[in-house]
Formats: C-alpha cells, sequence, structure tokens
C-alpha cells in the first residue's frame, strides 16, 4: 500500500445470499480525502460500505491503513421511545467526557447542550436523533468515518450546517470521510472523489469530471439537472 | 433475630437484586418471558436436588445449561422460531421432573422455600451474586449497544456473540439461584416484575438499571420479612411485594 492511502480496494466482490451486490470493484482513498458514492437504489451502496467495515464476507482485497480508527453512521438507527436511555448515557457508551460530547454535539449543530443531553434517546426526533448519531460518531475523533445516507430526515438548512461542521472539521481533524449520498449538488462539491455505482463501478474520478448530466443519466437511468 | 431467619433475608435481598438488574436488560431485549421458561427447563434438576438433598440452585443450573444447549442446538437444526423451541424443551422438562417428583415436595420445586437455607448456602449466594452483578455491570451497555445496532456495535470492535454468550450464563446462573426463593413457578417473575415497575419511573439507563435492582431487593426482603410474620409461604408472597411495587410505579408513568 502506498504512504499517503487510508484505503485501498482491488477487484472487490461480495454476494449475499446467492445473489451478486458488488463486482470487481477497485479503488482507493489517500488520506484526509473526501469520497462521496452515488448511485441509484439497490445499487450496492450500503453493502460496500458495511463491507469496508468488516461486516459482511468478500473476496478480493480491503486494506485499510494501520491501526485506523473508524466511526460508521448506519443508514437506519431506530431506538424504542419506551427505552429508558439518554443521550448522555449513549455518548458514555463510548467512555468520553461533557467536554468531547458537547463538542461534538456543537458540529452537527446542536444547542442547549445540558437539556438535550437528558432527553431520551428514542424521544428525539428523526432529524435530531441523525445529529445525535453523526455526532456519536465523531465523539472519539476517528481517523475515517463512514456515513451512510446521513442527512435523511434534517431539512435543508440542517443539511447545510451539518455538511459545513463537517468539512471544518475534517480539515481541522485531518478526517477522511466516505459518504453515501443520494444529493448530487452540495455534496459533491466539497468531494475529492465521486464513485458512482451500480454494482460494478460506473465512473471514479473528481466531481467536476463526473458530475456531468450525461453521466448522471447513465448513472440514474433518467436525466437530472443539478 | 434468629440465625436462620437471617439467612433467609440475606439470601433473598441479594438475590432479588442481581435478578431485578439482570431484568432490566432481559425487558429491553424483549426476552422477559425467558427467565420464567428456563425457571420450568431447571425442574429436572430441582427434583434431583429436592430427592437427594442437595442444594436446589446446584441441581438447576447443570440442567439449565443442558436444556440452552439442547435449544440452541434444535434452533440449528430446524430453523424453527427460538420460542417454540424452548416451549418443547421447557414441557419435557416439567414432565420428566413431575415423574421423579415426590408429592411432597411439588410445593418446594413450584413455588420455592428460603427458610431452610443454610450458612454456606448463604455465603455462595451472596458471592455468586456480587460476581454475576459485576459482570453484568461490565457488559450492560454492551449489550445494549448491540440491541440497538448490531453493526454500530460490531464497529466499535464489541465481540456481539461473546457478550451474548455471556449474557446467557448469567441468566442461567440468576434463574438457578431465583428458583431457591421463588420456584420454577415465580422465578420469572423475579427478573420481569421488578424491572418492569423500573421502567416505569426511570428517566435514563441508570436509574432503570438501579431502580430494578432495589425494588428485587425490597421484594425479596418485605415478602420474607411478610413470611415471617404470617408464616403463610415466602415465594408468593415476594412475587406480591413486587407487583404491588409495580402497581406504585404506575403512578409515575403519567408523570414522566
Amino acid at each position: 500500500m502506498k504512504n499517503n492511502l487510508i484505503l485501498e480496494v482491488r477487484n472487490l466482490n461480495v454476494e449475499l445470499g446467492g445473489e451478486k451486490i458488488l463486482e470487481d470493484l477497485s479503488f482507493d482513498l489517500g488520506n484526509k480525502e473526501i469520497l462521496v458514492i452515488l448511485g441509484p437504489n439497490g445499487a450496492g451502496k450500503s453493502v460496500l460500505l458495511r463491507t469496508l467495515l468488516g461486516l459482511h464476507s468478500f473476496t478480493g482485497q480491503i486494506q485499510w491503513q494501520e491501526n485506523v480508527h473508524i466511526a460508521y453512521v448506519p443508514e437506519s438507527f431506530d431506538v424504542s421511545p419506551g427505552l429508558p436511555l439518554s443521550v448522555k448515557e449513549f455518548f458514555q457508551f463510548k467512555k468520553t467526557d461533557s467536554q468531547k460530547i458537547i463538542k461534538s454535539l456543537q458540529c452537527v449543530g446542536i444547542m442547549g447542550f445540558s437539556k438535550f443531553l437528558e432527553k431520551r434517546l428514542g424521544t428525539l426526533s428523526s432529524g435530531q436523533l441523525r445529529r445525535a448519531l453523526i455526532a456519536w460518531a465523531l465523539v472519539d475523533k476517528p481517523d475515517v468515518i463512514l456515513l451512510d445516507e446521513p442527512m435523511v430526515g434534517i431539512d435543508i438548512h440542517g443539511r447545510e450546517t451539518i455538511y459545513d461542521s463537517l468539512v471544518k472539521f475534517w480539515q481541522k481533524k485531518n478526517q477522511t470521510i466516505i459518504l453515501v449520498s443520494h444529493e448530487i449538488g452540495e455534496v459533491c462539491k466539497k468531494a475529492n472523489k465521486v464513485l458512482a455505482l451500480n454494482k460494478r463501478k460506473l465512473f471514479y474520478g473528481k466531481p467536476k469530471e463526473i458530475i456531468t448530466p450525461q453521466n448522471l443519466a447513465k448513472i440514474y437511468g433518467s436525466t437530472i439537472s443539478v | 433475630m434468629e440465625v436462620q431467619f437471617l439467612y433467609s433475608l440475606i439470601t433473598g435481598f441479594f438475590i432479588g437484586g442481581v435478578a431485578g438488574y439482570l431484568g432490566s436488560l432481559m425487558i429491553t431485549k424483549r426476552m422477559a418471558l425467558v427467565g420464567d421458561a428456563l425457571g420450568h427447563v431447571a425442574l429436572p434438576g430441582v427434583a434431583l436436588a429436592l430427592i437427594y438433598g442437595f442444594s436446589v440452585s446446584l441441581g438447576a443450573f447443570p440442567v439449565l445449561i443442558l436444556g440452552i444447549i439442547l435449544i440452541w442446538l434444535f434452533e440449528m437444526r430446524t430453523k424453527l422460531p427460538m420460542e417454540a423451541l424452548t416451549g418443547i424443551v421447557f414441557t419435557a422438562s416439567v414432565a420428566i421432573a413431575f415423574l421423579l417428583l415426590p408429592e411432597s415436595q411439588v410445593s418446594i420445586a413450584l413455588i420455592g422455600d428460603i427458610s431452610q437455607v443454610g450458612f454456606l448456602d448463604t455465603l455462595v449466594s451472596v458471592i455468586l451474586c456480587i460476581v454475576t452483578w459485576l459482570v453484568l455491570k461490565k457488559i450492560f451497555s454492551k449489550i445494549i449497544l448491540a440491541n440497538l445496532s448490531e453493526n454500530l456495535a460490531k464497529v466499535e470492535h464489541i465481540k456481539v456473540e461473546k457478550y451474548n454468550f455471556i449474557y446467557l450464563t448469567c441468566i442461567a446462573i440468576v434463574v438457578a439461584l431465583g428458583i431457591k426463593v421463588t420456584g420454577s413457578l415465580l422465578m420469572g417473575a423475579m427478573v420481569i416484575t421488578p424491572a418492569a415497575a423500573a421502567r416505569n419511573f426511570a428517566r435514563n439507563l441508570s436509574q432503570y438499571s438501579y431502580g430494578a435492582l432495589v425494588i428485587g431487593s425490597l421484594s425479596c426482603a418485605l415478602g420474607i420479612l411478610a413470611f415471617k410474620l404470617s408464616a403463610l409461604p415466602a415465594g408468593p408472597l415476594i412475587i406480591l411485594v413486587a407487583t404491588f411495587l409495580f402497581l406504585v410505579s404506575l403512578i409515575f408513568k403519567k408523570l414522566t
């Protein structure tokens, strides 16, 4: 593996329940880079993230930099409203202190910490829960953060805040980010690389080169304007 | 105060506490009735212990482990739902136990008898309760996180299978201990009722788990005191105290 790479993927194949989900996928990611993964529903984007995390078996090669600390924001995360688990306790699963919790909550635009931390996790709105989950991923300063559709349920204003703070956080903390998203506009402008996927690699490169109306039509199967 | 009564009180107090604490995890994992079913699975071991005059918990524990392994093997082999297989194993256990049990011992097996515990039995129970509680305390947050999202837990390097195994072993130990206090038939309530009561007023996880622990201990202590005063059997009294505390907790439900 080259020195400045944090992740190298070669000829990755994933099969789930006898069905090929990912075929012959190769890409790599440098330190501090942002990679956005695009693709239609069922393209295997979430499976790719989970495979990178070691949650699915695969053939081929996935090589992370040694001792890399990875955080994950899953696509779905449901908490029963009846579960008496406070936001603070949820963060304490990671053995972290209040200062760090407050800092990471600021990153995702949550104010009024003391009240927020006492709330039950299950009673948060879906947008608040997403934010809390992103903050939870950030709190112990991972080297890489993998986010699967992190903005589901968050309003447009909120998305901007979160993306802005994520980018700032990334610049300050030298974080590498892998992001699965349906949104083409705001997100991709901030990315270093875009990987368009539909079981196989469709396009891979700089956002300016990839995000063209013609390519998007190929990715999503119809005309989409940015 | 008689020494014998003190032994009963101490044994009940500790077992009730750890059973309540464990119950808070079991309700969260939707395994509340598992304690009840395992209480029945243990019956053949309880029967042998009563016939040959050794500790009921000692008889129950190996049978519980055997029962859990059987259910697990059947599940691997058949892919039938776990609850159906548990049903088969626990009714078969009850059937075997009733062929073995002398009639005079039936009520002890079913509703327990804490009035005759000796010093050694008390000491061993207390030590086991403390150790099991410490283990549960250690794995508590990991089990809760794995229950929220197994993927998230695995990314945090939590070995989910390992912790589930430890958790199941703790259940077997607590059920074996609890059978001594309230018997096979009522054991389930020792894990369900205190935790359900605590959930009604708890605002967070520590209020929930420690609330369940306190209510479990309190139910046993008050139940055993009531037994001393009334000469009615202790097992049912303990469960009724716990049920009463559950009813009281309903008052708080609206406020939170």
